[in-house]
């Protein structure tokens, strides 16, 4: 079941969990929002309400200038192991 | 008063003698602007996402303080001087939520100051457990 509809939840998992800010170190909880290329995914997939969105791609972008989560993935990582020792 | 936060990224190919001084020297250069430090966080020796300056690691490290907004362009200025510095993020707490938001950090580093010897616990957010499975499917 779970598996049928991977993006079809069409509810807010911040809005859920009563999430009032997110903090850019926490990368696990900005993991959710991010694709396997850690792109930013889109509120139609992920299901986000536009207020979390807004503060999730915030919160992105700033752990991106800290080096905790990449700009990009070039291809040799993703097909390599997209989840290996790194900790990030 | 305004409440900010600092990260730095520290040199990795330095000894850890001279991550302690240089360590030293942020909070030394926050001090004497004014500032008041109320919570320091170790994140430790991590991978970076990307290189910068082709170094692969880096000591994290995330102060707490409250400062007058005019000095944080000086210790940014100073920050930038120091080559053993590789990255610095400063950030600015300024609404309501934020605010509580910091001091909900603060109490969490003091909590894994106390409770050293227990491993340093990674507290995580409720989130994180049901986001796992997602990105994995």
């Amino acid at each position: 079941m779970s598996e049928k509809r991977k993006y079809k939840k069409r509810f807010c998992k911040y809005c859920e969990a009563k999430v009032d800010f997110i903090d850019y170190k926490d990368v696990p909880s900005l993991k959710y929002s991010l694709s396997e290329r850690f792109k930013i995914m889109p509120r139609r997939l992920t299901g986000n309400c536009k207020r979390h969105q807004d503060m999730v791609t915030i919160s992105i972008k700033q752990s991106r200038a800290a080096a905790l989560i990449p700009y990009t993935v070039s291809r040799k990582v993703v097909a390599g192991a997209p989840f290996d020792d790194r900790n990030y | 008063m305004r409440h900010y936060e600092n990260l730095v990224i520290v040199k990795p190919t330095l000894t850890e003698e001279e991550i302690k001084n240089t360590l030293a020297i942020i909070e030394e250069v926050i001090v004497s602007n004014g500032g008041e430090i109320i919570g320091r966080d170790a994140m430790g020796m991590k991978k970076l996402a990307y290189p910068i300056e082709k170094n692969m690691r880096g000591y994290f490290y995330v102060l707490y303080y409250t400062i007058a907004p005019a000095a944080i362009s000086e210790i940014e200025r100073r920050f930038r001087i120091n080559e053993e510095i590789l990255r610095f993020v400063t950030m600015k707490y300024d609404s309501k939520r934020e605010i509580k938001a910091w001091n909900t950090m603060v109490e969490k580093t003091k909590k894994v100051v106390a409770a050293t010897p227990v491993a340093a616990p990674v507290v995580t957010e409720p989130v994180v457990a049901e986001t796992t499975e997602e990105v994995a499917s």
